[in-house]
């Protein structure tokens, strides 16, 4: 049966550079893709754009591509690779790319640039003006017009057509800004196995969809953050990152390398099933809509895990009409204080701190927008979920405590954060750690929503180098 | 049988992560009989329980009889969501362990 092998080469920003480079040297691939976005790194990534119209892509693949382009070349240039790591500005980043290759000397390369997943806000007001709803996803709510006019950015969520186009088109590397993570590898089972977005192959592209998102966090899936850290090794420090067999049918078998530490297993890639999914039967990306409940799998040898189907029901739905369109805008300041408490008795302590923060704000007369007050060692993953307190012959010899403010002005953040944050000391029994607190940062939040397919002026360009 | 009371972290694995104020945690059940013990202890009452006012809006559970997993959905359960919260785990990740530190009822066959 016809197949073909695909690797992770990239999860988010930073990752470790080496996996991927395992995956080129040793993997026996014939596509790689990289995932560089998170949530808001489109908003950053554009931030800077408007800034320097030189920047606005993600500066990591620079060094990524020089260490992995002489492998490729080595290679034969069999693999193909495909990135997201455009951001904001694909078009330079493929330049800065190809003016490597010519400094590396790699000779030839085609290299695919995908623009427009990007809108101008104007587009916004267009679609409205036409009657269009931009009902937010998570609250169902209708009500972007009170944030219009902090609105920052507007990026959509875009699928794999055109990196399947740049494929056809023979090129060896495609570059794009917002493609979703799993798009980056759908379009790597779609174009080699020659499924179609068309009723016999959804089933397929549901199984495919459903082995992108086991590859998309990269080493997430063979071992690290696993619940079976105890018997994980990294016996060299080097994670590894996942390939996948796929097959013609849709079946596929999961792998890494013997180079590599971690781990491959049903657990773990089960692991990384539930993770950031809402309805399993209807896992939404902008290819088609995945059935999670219809996955099978299987341990069939040693970080080697067959994934198949499970039921009677098709793994895929046919892909939705709208695309997820995230609209970033301005939402005040956050600052932060973390110091330690030196015992005995730190729950005692901690409470009078923040009695006296609480008070020192009224004295000065702050008020920020919210608070948050968290032991460090004891509630500061869990909030409200953490256990009892224990007995005072119990406790620990120090504690963490940091208290961040969200505030509407960074004067504001920053009084917050020196008057009551790092002076919070002055209530304690001993003096305690004093160290340098983290930035404050602007808080861009996101409003998620969704937009027509036929609204998105998506455009492929291919640059070719001789 | 005689009942007994665990640590829902005694009978699954689990992992948590984010989509915008959105927190989703999957609990992994580490057998067939763990799975039906999931699915009956696991219960919205006992989410919202666990984690009081960090947890704003709705809580729905999906059953994954392929997995012999349960997926747990909650609304507004990230203090805004990764880029506005306050917490130090800004994408939930560590949501999930305060989860499995909750006391649910077993039969002692369901833990073998």
């Amino acid at each position: 049966m016809k197949k073909v092998r695909v690797g992770a080469g990239a999860s988010g920003w930073p990752d470790f550079k080496d996996g991927a480079l395992d995956v080129a040297e040793n993997g026996d691939i014939d596509y790689i893709s990289f995932d560089h976005l998170a949530e808001l790194t489109m908003a950053i990534m554009q931030n800077q754009y408007a800034k320097n119209p030189e920047r606005g892509y993600i500066p990591e693949v620079i060094p990524l591509m020089r260490s992995l382009l002489p492998i490729w070349k080595r290679k034969d240039k069999h693999f193909r690779m495909c990135s997201n790591g455009g951001g904001a500005n694909p078009a330079v980043c493929a330049d800065k790319v190809i003016e490597l290759a010519a400094q590396l000397d790699i000779g030839a390369i085609k290299v695919g640039v995908i623009t427009g997943d990007t809108l101008p806000l104007t587009k916004i007001d267009e679609l409205e003006a036409k009657g269009w709803k931009f009902t937010n996803m998570d609250t169902g709510e209708d009500n972007l017009k009170d944030y219009r006019d902090r609105l920052l950015a507007a990026y959509v969520y875009i699928g794999a057509d055109e990196i399947i186009q740049a494929y056809e088109q023979d090129a060896n590397l495609v570059i794009g800004g917002r493609l979703s993570d799993n798009s980056l590898y759908i379009g790597n089972f779609m174009h080699p196995l020659g499924w179609k977005f068309e009723d016999e192959y959804i089933d397929r592209i549901g199984a495919g969809i459903c082995v992108g998102h086991l590859l998309e966090c990269s080493s997430w899936s063979a071992g690290t953050c696993s619940n079976l850290w105890e018997e994980i090794s990294f016996p060299k420090g080097n994670p590894g990152f996942p390939i996948a067999e796929m097959y013609e049918n849709g079946d596929c078998i999961v792998t890494k390398t013997d180079t590599s530490g971690g781990l491959v297993k049903s657990l773990t890639l089960k692991e990384h099933l539930v993770y950031e999914v809402h309805d399993p039967s209807n896992y939404i990306m902008p290819d088609g809509i995945c059935d999670l409940t219809q996955i099978k799998l299987e341990d069939i040898g040693p970080n080697k895990v067959k994934v198949s189907k499970w039921g009677d029901k098709s793994r895929g739905k046919p892909r939705p009409e709208n695309l997820k369109l995230c609209l970033a805008y301005n939402d005040g300041f956050i600052s932060e204080e973390i110091t330690v408490i030196s015992g005995p008795k730190v729950f005692k302590q901690a409470d009078k701190a923040l009695d006296f923060v609480k008070k020192r704000l009224d004295f000065l007369g702050l008020k920020p927008r919210e608070m948050l007050w968290s032991l460090v060692g004891w509630d500061s993953l869990s909030g409200p979920a953490a256990p009892p307190r224990p007995s005072e012959d119990n406790e620990p010899p120090e504690l963490g405590i940091r208290v961040a403010f969200k505030c509407d002005t960074k004067e504001e953040a920053q009084q917050c954060r020196t008057e009551c944050g790092h002076l919070c000391w002055g209530s304690l029994g001993v003096g305690a750690g004093f160290t340098n607190p983290p930035a404050i940062r602007p808080v861009f939040a996101l409003y998620p929503t969704l937009i027509p397919r036929e609204e998105v002026p998506l455009k492929l360009e291919i640059k070719e180098v001789k | 049988m005689a009942k007994k009371q665990v640590p829902i972290r005694e009978i699954a694995w689990y992992r948590s992560g984010d989509k915008g104020d959105i927190c989703n945690v999957g609990l992994m059940a580490k057998g067939e009989k763990q799975y039906e013990a999931l699915k009956r202890e696991v219960t919205p009452e006992l989410i919202k329980a666990c984690y009081k006012d960090w947890l704003k809006g709705s809580v729905t559970i999906y059953n994954m009889d392929n997995l012999q997993a349960i997926e747990i959905v909650m609304l507004g359960a990230l203090g805004g969501g990764a880029t506005k919260t306050l917490r130090v785990d800004q994408t939930g990740k560590a949501m999930c362990v305060g989860l499995s530190r909750m006391m649910i009822e077993v039969d002692e066959s369901e833990l073998g």
